[in-house]
């Protein structure tokens, strides 16, 4: 270890006392040391690390009028006659002293700037670095006095069991948020522990293309791979990323801006039936309409009538074979006429008033009008590949073009999906990170009590023991859920805003640790850890993923894309020999439901020729013949003799 | 524009013994029969077009009688509505299984019957300003369907289809025929047909606005209680033709007559009576029916009647109601046994003398044996068994 020269010493007075957490120190004038730097304190065996959170300087002029009136009140008119004394005053918190018993004020010695290794010992990433079955994810480098040292998460903490997930906070545009989810997510992917198991990650794009190019390189300068290097880290984009969109409501061009050829061959669609959005019905169901009748009718049409046939003689003869929403729709025409023709007093239909019946036929037709191109009517479902996740595999739901409540219904279906396949350990990895943007819109502190907020309150308190992780992100920590925030292990801030900086939720930061924040630069962050005692600033090299301004450059969204068009986009996706020609031939005249309904039927059956099963579905056409002129029968004897005869 | 809607006239079908004084099957003839009556009203009806939905005939290789007699009255239909095509599908009674075998129905092409009887074919007059697609059974089985989907700019855009809606026959699946194409509603694509032709469900039936079964012409179904049964859920007496109005939607049922009654007899519950009781039962409910037996098709049910009652009938007086119908079928029916003691169920099992003992003391016996000694006399029987096991 090389010994670096000291850089202060610590001061302590009567007025200003060492502690056990916290010390000053002075330097020269032209001392190195910043906020948030690491210092080393070592003073008859006992060493003392901590890091800086304020810094004071003053001379001995004894008032400001002494200056005011040495300079005959003019600021320009000449320098001070001699050099006043003056001091460099830090004040320090402490991250670690060791040995750690037994706990004393810090000793009066010698300051240094931290080294690689002081940084390692006074973050405790000894505990899970550079040994057997190390679990360090690199966050970032830790720079301060022309030092760069790497500074790792430990990943027990980050992903579970220990503790999980992580709180991402600060204002838009400065690539703080995004950006490092990206980063954060590359360094998992490529550090994480083999034997910790397996590990994916399912993103939420909810707000234009940020998520959209995941897969496509970034152009880094040699400082950002300097920097990848230091983090042992390879700047290359996601391998394996797999994209999931809803349709528009014409049913077949992808509602989402990644929607270039060039990108097509892992963008999927996204395309639920009654079926998935029956079972999370409670998500539509606003706070005045959740009550226990609604809830007993959803599970009625759920348990009783969707998908089976249900009989009941009073509506009609025929049994009803729920599968769709138009299926659905009949079903609810039948009862209301079965209501009207009871006339006065029937207002009930099997214990169900007709109130309730409406609203839930309401709030269920709702969805597939506003929704269309995510719910779809004729009963085909195209879905994340649940129990067929893969390791290091990126799996992005793009549900930036969606309405709001569809958007609600797409969250809480994925995440329980996801806790239903980690519960019973069959979705195909053993930890799922699951990334949220604008969780002040999902969870925030003082909106309504929406079913998506419930489901965050309890991924956030159970999703651990699961190893289903939350990365969220938001521009005001103060105005999330408190338990949301409260239960990340892990919190991330880039650049704040003073406003949100003078919230409660941020009194335990020092003054300049706070102004440090509202001015931070692009590509720094302060940590928070629970190994790290105190948060800790760091800087981070850009993700090596093209930003979504360079991708939509690049790959400019396809925009109206004619029906048969969008349709060959699509078959090309299974077979690229497949021509656009060919879709064009074939499905010129042809009804366009009829058209969606032969694509979807592919899209399930993923057959080996895909063109030729696209076209069985539709059928064959069959060829008229035209028939103008019809010759005269001869008459016959016998004409109607008896049979037999 | 008028259609006449015809299915499963099942020309050539053979059952029961009885033959005319021609030597014909007498169902054979009545088929026939019911074809020709049809025949004559869709003649008097005079519509713009006559579709007839699969099985023609009930065989592949009809007999030659059913040829002839086939050919005889398209041959009628095409003289006496020269203007209206008359469209011929296959279903699958006459759909050949081998390509080699041929179909007979293209005999008829040469009266001028437009044919689809193994592809699909579609047929556009445009005098009528009328297309028709023609779907046989073997278009729905084999290979790549077609599309069922309207075509062209004409004004009426029909289908002829032979086969099965899924889901729309009845649970018990008591009337309809075996082996048909199964299409589902959304195959059919409703919206935008003027009118869709089925055949297959021998019972006329409203699938959906605009799409009928016709039913068959006479009861030649495999199961014909069934078909009475399916009648009866539907209100329905009879057989009969459908006349679709398009301009109008009205679709007129023209009752086309059988050749003879087909009965359903009310049946007769047997729980306690004895054979001399049941067999007064029988005469009585036979004696009821207006016309008596005679010549007609009858069934009776007889319920829960043990074995030795069925065995001591009056036989004689069986045989000659079945000497006086064309068919009487006595339908009798043993009670059901259910178990009172489940194997596997909570509790004791029973040992085999135990099980022995309860068979024995409920099964039903003739009246002169004592009970008592002829379960004493088994259960003795089997504790001998169970001691000696080798002599067993």
């Amino acid at each position: 270890m090389i010994a670096l020269r000291p850089i202060g010493r610590v001061v302590a007075t009567e007025l200003k006392p060492s502690t056990p957490h916290q010390f000053y120190f002075w330097t020269a004038r032209d001392t190195p040391v910043g906020i948030g730097a690491i210092v080393r304190v070592e003073e008859a065996g006992r060493v003392v690390f901590g890091v800086v959170t304020d810094a004071v300087a003053y001379s001995d002029m004894m008032t400001p009028m002494h200056a005011v009136l040495g300079a005959d009140g003019d600021p320009g008119a000449m320098d001070d006659p001699t050099r006043r004394a003056e001091i460099r005053l830090f004040s320090a918190s402490v991250l670690r002293q060791m040995p750690e018993e037994p706990l004393q004020p810090v000793p009066i010695g010698p300051v240094r700037l931290a080294s690689d290794d002081d940084v390692r010992l006074a973050l405790r990433m000894d505990a899970y670095t550079g040994r057997d079955r190390a679990t360090g994810i690199p966050v970032g480098v830790y720079a301060a006095g022309g030092l760069e040292s790497p500074v790792y998460l430990d990943c027990d903490f980050l992903l579970g069991p220990e503790a999980a997930h992580l709180n991402i906070t600060g204002v838009s545009g400065l690539a703080t948020k995004t950006s490092a989810v990206e980063f954060l997510l590359t360094s998992i992917f490529q550090t994480f522990p083999v034997h910790k198991g397996s590990v994916a990650a399912v993103c939420f794009n909810v707000k234009g293309p940020d998520l959209c190019f995941l897969d496509q390189p970034a152009v880094l300068s040699d400082e950002e791979r300097r920097l990848y290097a230091r983090l042992g880290l390879t700047p290359t984009p996601f391998t394996d990323v797999h994209y999931y969109a809803p349709f528009k409501s014409d049913g077949v061009n992808l509602n989402t801006l990644r929607s270039h050829e060039a990108l097509a061959a892992n963008t999927r669609p996204l395309v639920w039936g009654l079926r998935e959005v029956l079972d999370y019905a409670e998500v539509l169901l606003n706070r005045d309409d959740v009550d226990a009748k609604a809830d007993a009718f959803i599970d009625f049409l759920g348990e009783r009538v969707v998908g089976r046939d249900y009989r009941d003689d009073t509506l009609r003869t025929k049994p009803f074979n729920v599968q769709t929403f138009a299926d659905l729709e009949e079903f609810f025409r039948a009862i209301f006429d079965f209501v009207e023709a009871m006339g006065k007093g029937g207002e009930v239909w099997r214990t169900h008033h007709v109130a309730t019946i409406r609203k839930v036929r309401n709030r269920l037709s709702n969805i597939s009008t506003r929704s269309k191109g995510l719910v779809t009517d004729d009963g085909t479902a195209s879905d994340l590949p649940w129990g067929g996740f893969a390791d290091r595999n990126v799996y992005v739901v793009d549900v930036a073009g969606l309405d709001p409540l569809a958007q609600d219904l797409v969250f809480a279906r994925a995440v329980s999906r996801l806790r239903e396949h980690l519960e019973r350990r069959d979705l195909g990895v053993d930890h799922v990170v699951v990334f949220v943007d604008e969780l002040n819109k999902y969870a925030s502190a003082d909106g309504s009590d929406t079913y998506v907020r419930k489901m965050l309150l309890d991924l956030s308190e159970r999703g651990r023991y699961l190893g289903l992780v939350l990365f969220s992100a938001q521009q005001f920590r103060s105005q999330v859920h408190r338990r949301v925030v409260g239960n990340a292990g892990t919190a991330i801030y880039g650049r704040m805003d003073m406003d949100e900086l003078a919230t409660p939720g941020y009194a335990t930061l020092s003054p300049a640790t706070k102004i440090k924040l509202a001015t931070l630069p692009k590509g720094e962050l302060m940590i928070r850890h629970p190994h790290f005692t105190q948060p800790i600033f760091v800087k981070f090299p850009r993700p090596p993923v093209m930003t979504s301004r360079e991708g939509l450059d690049r790959f400019p969204p396809a925009t109206g894309l004619s029906f048969p068009d969008a349709v060959a986009r699509q078959l090309r996706t299974f077979d690229r020999h497949i021509s656009t020609d060919g879709v064009h031939a074939l499905v010129e005249g042809r009804a366009e439901p009829d058209v969606l309904r032969a694509l979807a039927a592919t899209r399930r059956e993923r057959p080996a020729d895909p063109f030729a099963f696209f076209s069985a579905c539709l059928g064959r056409r069959v060829t008229p013949e035209a028939l103008t002129t019809r010759r005269p029968v001869p008459s016959i004897r016998h004409a109607d003799g008896d049979y037999g005869s | 524009m008028r259609l006449a809607h015809i299915a499963d006239p099942h020309l050539g079908i053979r059952q029961y013994h009885r033959q005319t004084s021609a030597g014909v099957n007498q169902r054979e003839a009545d088929v026939a029969a019911a074809f020709r009556t049809a025949v004559d009203d869709v003649i008097g009806q005079r519509p713009d077009a006559v579709l007839i939905a699969g099985d023609l005939f009930h065989s592949v290789r009809p007999t030659n009688a059913a040829i002839v007699f086939a050919f005889r009255q398209f041959q009628r239909l095409r003289e006496a509505l020269p203007g209206a095509p008359v469209v011929l599908i296959a279903g699958n009674h006459d759909t050949p299984r081998s390509t080699e075998t041929g179909c007979i129905l293209r005999l008829f092409e040469e009266l001028g019957v437009d044919v689809a009887a193994e592809a699909a074919r579609r047929f556009v007059y445009p005098a009528l300003d009328l297309s028709v697609l023609a779907v046989p059974h073997q278009a729905l089985v084999g290979g790549e369907r077609p599309a069922l989907r309207p075509q062209g700019p004409e004004r009426h855009q029909v289908m002829v289809l032979h086969g099965e809606v899924e889901g729309l026959l009845p649970a018990d699946r008591s009337g309809e025929e075996y082996g048909g194409a199964v299409v589902t509603l959304r195959d059919l694509g409703g919206e935008g047909w003027s009118y869709v032709a089925l055949g297959h469900y021998h019972v006329q039936h409203e699938v959906a606005p605009r799409i009928w079964y016709a039913g068959a012409l006479e009861y030649a179904s495999s199961n014909l209680w069934g078909e009475l049964v399916d009648e009866r859920r539907k209100g329905q007496a009879g057989k009969a033709w459908l006349l679709a109005d398009l301009a109008t939607g009205r679709m007129e049922r023209r009752p086309v007559r059988q050749g003879r009654p087909v009965v359903d007899l009310e049946p007769v519950v047997a729980e306690g009576l004895n054979a001399a009781a049941l067999n007064g039962r029988i005469a009585e409910r036979i004696g009821r029916l207006p016309g008596g037996i005679a010549d007609k098709i009858v069934r009776l049910c007889v319920r829960e009647v043990p074995r030795h009652v069925s065995r001591e009938l009056d036989h004689a007086a069986i045989r000659r109601y079945k000497a006086e119908a064309l068919h009487f079928h006595l339908d009798l029916r043993r009670p059901e046994i259910t178990r009172e003691t489940g194997v596997g169920t909570p509790g004791r099992r029973q040992t085999l003398p135990d099980l022995v003992r309860h068979f024995l003391a409920h099964r039903p016996l003739p009246a002169e044996l004592d009970r008592d000694a002829f379960v004493r006399l088994g259960t003795d029987l089997i504790d001998a068994v169970e001691r000696d096991p080798a002599g067993g």
